[in-house]
């Protein structure tokens, strides 16, 4: 399986300066959130990426990915219609071919550094299939994520055949679904945020789009579909991994998302001792105005 | 290796099916001891659930049924107080190692037994049920309510849908409405768990999900029959829970998880087992410590809160429909739906869906501390469907525990198995009743669960043959025979149910057929007996033609017939007829109030909550400051307004809700029927007065009823007193033939009481109880008295005087019932002796209440039970409190606000009415009295008892018998040096009790002139009413005065009942034994004879030992 083209979407009204914004990656490069995504993709030695924007953000977020704006095509959500809608206005831009999905308010960060990205692509172009990376993750976190169930893949470390999935299951209904071997209790595998998928996402992405009427939040028909819906259908059709991530997934559209992001991304790289360092001064300087023993 | 636990483990099932009774009827008692020890080595070793439970359900039956009496078994013995201790905290197993260490010391004896059976079958019910309990907790779907314990972690969200207000102001209302379920075979109770678990192929039943209207209610029910039950769900401006229970006339407001998880405190206890099952609070959160509002932060959003609402159409409790597990199921499935645990947000639930529901509603009722059977969610599923056991298989979490898997599978049979046509004819012709009496079904569920575990011959053909009725009336279902289905239904009621349970019969089920019958003839098809047991909701079958005919006349029957029975059976409410539809889609959610979608509801305004709701809630709103209220709430008060005037559904509410707000005429009626009643009863206000500041000044109580804590009490030994266990010399009979052919001898049952442990305070009197079949027919307590004195009357060729003493509650009740059945047939003298005394009933003292409940040994629930019960007690508590604290207790019927005051007030009631004197002057020659409990069934004029006494001289001889782990409340015993009986109130450690040996029967024989010497009275005197007055009143004073507690039933809505301790007081007669003067003697008799009936869960084990067929010895029935 070739991967050559990549799909972020970032058209959500809400959350159009995210990508924007600037934080020092793990290479104490001080860069967007955007760059930091694209150079993600490239380094999973994907070249082409397709940005899903908002009407008129297109400008703006080329500006902020240096070198990289040659890469980017931009292709507009015009209407506010969900998630869905949004990876499936890339359907021109894929054509007939796999493509690497990421999400653009979301940064990913590995232990031993290198990148989540390439790990999915590399999965995908072994077993030639659609492949999403997924997290063991508490059900107390449940409402925030899509989340999989299936089996584990015999001889693979990792690796699980994905038979369902649901968006943001209720823990009952994932109790029922979504046990997948190997987790510890109350642990379901949640979506990651990076997916290789395979062209037959588009298809029934038109299909779904064209018979749903799932209200979104702002009333809209259409508006509540989500991926996941497309993807538990992507099971039944065809062979679909789920590959299971050591590394954070950091949601930078959560209150204090930014700036978690920068601490992990500090901590997992070149600037490590000095965030460190920083860290211990300010709750040693809090410490002390309190009264307490200095550490 | 031993022949029981071969039977318990053989593979082979026909083995596995034999009964107990065959072998241990045979057996001698050391091979039934030693059958013991290696039934009691499996309980302790096996793997198995069911074999450990059936070995401790046949060592439970060997002790209590099969080992007293054979040669070997003492019958005298001491149960050890710390065994009996270990029993009532529900440590079984020591209880049970107690116990042995005694047998293997002293050898075996029967009151030993009695503490080893009760402990066996304890354990029994308990392992069972923990396995439910474990087998609820593991289904997947609710284990991780059982890990969320901080509000932060919860990870369910309520859809967005139901969050935001409407245009008008008021959030959307989520509505569910379910039908309730209809059994209609009745395959033997075969629906508990305990049965379901480990014979699933026996565990089948037909099951009806119905519509109801009550016939001949209000104008606004005309619309026909819809579904009985309805939950409303929806969200609040202000971060509480808020619960309202339309039918109950309860809501609260909740702000902690304490109160969530305090099930007693109003009744609202039903919604919270069911916020708590539907996982918006799940159970893992009890006790934690954060506000309430952190959790529906996370849940609703911040500053928003849940309003949950319950409503029952009109079906009174005990309809046997299982109306509360529908309305729990109802109330999680709309809790379910609202937090997205169910797929569709309105219509109908997928089959998984309902099976979960289902399995939340088991846990539900676990949580409330009550339990159903398994088919009891069967309205949320839609139509006629089988619901079969099944067997566990690998991946149930039952696989290699139980036989069978917790939840069975539902078939719903489709139109294509059961014709629409069929469907029609079944409703045309089935008449749905409540007939109106109030039950409590639990024990008759043990007594099922037992017999089944202990494979009980008659009762296993009796099972097999009510499993092979689920065959038939399907045939005919699907055959579209109406006709035959009544036909079996009823051959299943008269055979194989009340073989396996005679109890599920009663008289006024057995009229109310005969009288059907009577009425219709041919075209009456037959009876149908519904859930647990007959008397409550029943259905009778008639020719479609008939049926308009029928239920009107059905509703006469059962009015007239309870009119005539109330005095003796326990009736909740008056009977109602129904009229029912099969509802064929099952639980139902509707939204009210978006306007994409919106429905507006046939009986309200759109996303307005049902009139009743405003009845109840209005006032309390109006009452508020008008600025305190939320935007919500001013919002729905203006669309209430708005649409009262014009919407008929809510046009009657306004005016009734005037009245709610200022109430109270009919509480002035009731005290005006008090006070009336309390004149009419010469009530000693003065006295009463006396013991109130006694009471408050704590010189009388609970407490203060007992002996010095330095009195020295010891156990008799056997030469104080004279054993007739094994008979008495013929010697003695004969002086006592003689005796009762020359007329000297009395017969005096003491039936004043209303029994209040047999009714559970419901106030009917015992006496005229038809408690079981005997010679082939319901026989009363009174009827069955009679009858043995009749028969001694036969024997000895001369009729025996029968004085029935009674009091304010019970005469009106026993003349009426004596004259109209011509004295029972009685032929001898049949006296009534009115009591003279009352007294009225007072608010407890708090400090009696924690007295009875804290300080005093009690038994101990099951872990959940415990919870509930102890919330319940704060809930008295504080009610007394409220209340005032020894003040009179007026606030219910006024017969229930009066109290008799004793059993040692009958005899003076005697010599002050002038029955005794009427009696003395018709037969001079009379002497000697047997004075008896009315629950003493076994007690008759033995002669040679009678022979013992008169050769003794004594003035009384009291008969006791050897004590059983059962006999509480005092005994036979030595004070201070003395022989005498001994209250169980009046002794200072409860310990004492299980040193005594023998127990009180309440059975005396006096002998007239001793007795009358001892008063300072002689025969001539009794002509003078104010020289018998005195000396009873100087006797009074010195008998001790008993403060006690009750409980008495307040009855409210339909067939609602509230229980209350009420505080009393008493004089007993087995304090005269404590007069030196007074000279007595004590005879151990047989327990048949000495036995007494309290509670109606005797009954069975009653019926099985062998004392029903004794007491059938001793009776000549006059037909």
């Amino acid at each position: 399986m070739e991967i050559t083209k990549a799909v972020i979407t970032a058209a959500r009204r809400t959350q159009r300066s995210l990508p924007l914004q600037t934080i020092i990656d793990s290479d104490g490069v001080e860069k967007s959130v955007l760059r930091v995504l694209v150079e993600e993709v490239i380094d999973a030695g994907v070249d082409e990426i397709c940005v899903i924007v908002y009407p008129g953000d297109e400008a703006a977020y080329a500006a902020t990915v240096g070198e990289h704006a040659g890469r980017l095509q931009f292709v507009q959500q015009a209407e506010q219609l969900g998630y869905a809608h949004a990876v499936y206005c890339a359907r021109e831009f894929v054509g007939g071919d796999s493509f690497l999905h990421l999400v653009g308010d979301h940064l990913y960060v590995r232990p031993n550094g290198g990148r989540c990205a390439a790990r999915v692509v590399e999965a995908a172009r072994a077993h030639n299939c659609s492949v999403s990376a997924v997290q063991a993750t508490r059900e107390t976190l449940l409402p925030y994520f899509g989340a999989v169930g299936g089996h584990r893949l015999a001889g693979q470390t990792g690796l699980y055949q994905v038979e369902t999935v649901v968006e943001k299951p209720t823990p009952t209904e994932a109790e029922q679904r979504l046990v997948a071997s190997g987790l510890r209790a109350g642990h379901y595998l949640c979506f990651f945020g990076i997916h290789v998928l395979t062209a037959t996402v588009m298809e029934i992405l038109d299909g779904l789009l064209s018979a749903t009427d799932a209200e979104g939040a702002d009333g809209r028909p259409g508006a509540g579909l989500y991926l996941s819906a497309a993807l538990n259908l992507l099971a039944r059709r065809e062979q679909y991994l789920a590959l299971e991530q050591r590394g954070m997934r950091l949601d930078i559209g959560v209150k204090y998302g930014l700036l978690t992001a920068q601490i992990a991304l500090a901590l997992n790289g070149q600037d490590r001792d000095e965030m460190l360092t920083r860290l211990l001064e300010l709750l040693m300087a809090r410490s002390m105005q309190e009264g307490e023993e200095p550490i | 290796m031993s022949t029981l636990v071969e039977i318990l483990t053989a593979a082979d099932e026909e083995i596995r099916n034999r009964s107990l009774e065959g072998f241990a009827r045979r057996a001698s008692a050391e091979t039934l001891l030693r059958e013991c020890a290696a039934l009691d080595r499996l309980r302790r070793e096996s793997e198995n659930l069911y074999e450990q439970v059936r070995a401790l359900f046949f060592l439970y039956s060997i002790h209590r049924f099969h080992l007293p009496g054979k040669v070997g078994i003492a019958a005298r013995g001491v149960i050890p107080f710390r065994g009996f201790e270990d029993l009532l905290h529900r440590r079984f197993h020591e209880a049970i190692e107690t116990f042995l260490h005694h047998q293997s010391q002293g050898g075996p004896n029967e009151a030993l037994s009695s503490g080893l059976a009760a402990a066996y079958r304890q354990l029994g019910f308990q392992t069972l049920s923990d396995q439910v309990r474990r087998s609820v907790r593991s289904i997947a779907g609710n284990q991780w309510m059982f890990r969320v314990g901080h509000p932060s972690d919860h990870p369910l969200r309520v859809r967005k849908s139901l969050l935001r207000p409407l245009e008008s102001g008021i959030f959307p209302l989520l509505r569910e409405t379910t039908p309730v379920r209809m059994d209609l075979t009745h395959s033997g109770w075969s629906d508990i768990f305990f049965l379901g678990m480990d014979f699933p192929e026996g565990a089948r039943v037909l099951n009806v999900s119905i519509d109801l209207r009550v016939d001949g209610a209000g104008q606004a029910q005309s619309r026909g029959p819809r579904p009985p039950v309805e939950g409303y769900f929806r969200i609040i401006d202000r971060p509480i829970l808020r619960l309202v229970s339309v039918d109950l006339q309860a809501s609260a407001e909740i702000t902690t998880f304490a109160e969530v998880f305090d099930f007693a405190r109003d009744h609202l206890g039903l919604l919270k087992a069911a916020l708590i099952a539907a996982g918006i609070v799940p159970p893992g959160m009890e006790g934690a410590h954060q506000p309430l509002s952190d959790l529906l932060t996370q849940l609703v959003g911040a500053g928003q809160g849940i309003e949950l609402v319950s409503k029952v159409n009109d079906i009174p409790k005990g309809s046997r429909l299982a109306v509360s597990t529908s309305l729990l199921a109802c109330l999680i499935t709309v809790s379910m739906r609202a937090t997205g645990q169910v797929r569709l947000l309105t219509g109908g639930l997928s089959e998984e869906e309902r099976r979960l529901v289902a399995a939340r509603a088991i846990l539900g009722e676990w949580l409330g501390g009550s339990g159903g059977g398994w088919q009891d969610s069967g309205g949320i599923w839609p139509g006629i469907k089988l619901i079969e056991g099944r067997l566990s298989s690998e991946g149930d979490p039952e696989f290699g525990v139980s036989r069978g898997r917790l939840l069975p599978s539902h078939h719903l049979l489709g139109s294509d198995e059961i014709s629409e046509e069929t469907r029609q004819a079944l409703q045309a012709s089935l008449v749905l009743v409540h007939g109106g009496m109030a039950q409590d079904v639990g024990p008759i569920l043990e007594m099922v669960t037992e017999k089944y575990l202990l494979r009980c011959e008659r009762e296993w053909v009796g099972r097999q043959r009510a499993i092979g009725t689920l065959d038939e009336i399907l045939g005919y279902l699907k055959a579209g025979d109406v006709r035959a289905i009544g036909g079996a239904t009823e051959r299943n009621f008269r055979g194989p149910i009340q073989t396996i349970i005679p109890w599920a019969g009663n008289l006024y089920t057995d009229r109310l057929i005969e009288q059907a019958r009577a009425a219709f003839g041919e075209h009456f098809w037959g009876f149908w007996m519904l859930g647990g047991m007959s008397g409550g909701g029943m259905g009778f079958l008639f020719d479609p033609r008939y049926k308009a005919a029928a239920k009107v006349r059905m509703q006469e029957i059962m009015d007239a017939t309870k009119g005539r029975m109330e005095d003796s059976v326990p009736f909740a409410m008056q009977p109602v007829v129904y009229d029912f539809a099969i509802n064929e889609r099952g639980t139902w959610a509707e939204l009210h109030g978006p306007p994409s979608g919106t429905t507006r509801r046939p009986d309200g305004a759109t996303g307005l909550m049902p009139a009743d709701y405003y009845r109840l809630t209005v006032p309390e709103t109006l009452r508020q400051d008008p600025w305190l209220l939320t935007p919500a709430q001013r919002a729905e008060l203006e669309i209430f307004g708005a649409a009262s005037g014009g919407d008929p559904a809510l046009v009657d509410v306004l005016p009734s809700l005037l009245q709610r707000m200022m109430p109270q005429k009919q509480e002035e009626d009731s005290q005006d029927s008090l006070s009336a009643m309390l004149a009419a009863n010469a009530f000693d206000r003065e006295q009463h007065e006396q013991i109130r500041g006694d009471l408050r000044s704590g010189r009388i109580g609970l407490a203060q009823n007992r002996l010095p804590t330095r009195s020295l009490i010891e156990d008799v030994s056997p030469e104080e007193v004279v054993d007739a266990t094994a008979g008495l010399p013929d010697r003695l009979g004969e002086i006592g033939a003689a005796a009762l052919r020359g007329g000297e001898a009395a017969v005096v049952t003491l039936a004043g009481g209303a029994g209040s442990r047999w009714s559970q305070g419901a106030g009917v009197v015992k006496a005229l109880n038809p408690f079981a079949r005997l010679g082939g027919s319901h026989r009363s307590f009174i009827e069955t008295h009679l009858a043995k004195s009749r028969r001694s009357g036969r024997l000895c060729g001369m009729p025996l005087p029968h004085i029935v003493t009674t009091s304010y509650l019970t005469h009106g009740a026993m003349a009426e019932t004596l004259g109209e059945e011509d004295e029972c047939g009685y032929s001898g003298p049949l006296l009534l002796s009115p009591g003279r005394s009352i007294g009225l009933r007072m608010v407890p003292m708090v400090r009696d209440l924690r007295f009875a409940w804290e300080e005093t040994p009690r038994q101990v629930l099951d872990v959940q039970a415990e919870k509930v019960q102890e919330s319940l007690h704060g809930a008295l508590i504080n009610w007394a409190r409220t209340e005032g604290e020894g003040s009179d207790y007026e606030d219910n019927l006024p017969d229930q606000c009066i109290h008799p005051v004793g059993h040692w007030y009958e005899v003076p009631n005697l010599l002050r009415n002038g029955v005794l004197r009427g009696l003395l002057a018709e037969r001079p020659q009379l002497q000697y009295l047997m004075m008896h409990n009315i629950d003493t069934v076994g007690a008759h004029v033995d002669p040679g008892l009678l022979g013992l006494h008169i050769s003794s001289g004594a003035a009384m001889t009291a008969e006791v018998i050897h004590r059983r782990l059962e006999d509480r409340g005092g005994g036979l015993a030595r004070i201070e040096g003395m022989v005498r009986l001994v209250e169980g109130l009046a002794l200072p450690r409860e310990e004492i009790e299980f040193r005594l040996t023998y127990y009180n029967t309440n059975t005396f024989w006096i002998h007239i002139d001793n007795l009358l010497e001892t008063l300072g009275l002689a025969r001539a005197d009794l002509g003078d009413g104010r020289v018998v007055a005195e000396a009873l009143g100087r006797m009074a004073a010195r008998m001790p005065t008993y403060v006690t507690l009750k409980e008495v039933k307040k009855r409210w809505g339909r067939g609602q009942e509230d229980i209350f301790p009420v505080t009393q007081f008493e004089k007993l007669w087995g304090d005269m034994t404590a007069l030196p003067e007074m000279d007595c003697r004590y005879v151990v008799v047989p327990r048949v004879r000495g036995q007494q009936l309290k509670e109606v869960a005797q009954l069975d084990g009653w019926l099985r030992d062998g004392s029903a067929a004794y007491v059938e010895g001793l009776c000549d029935w006059p037909d």
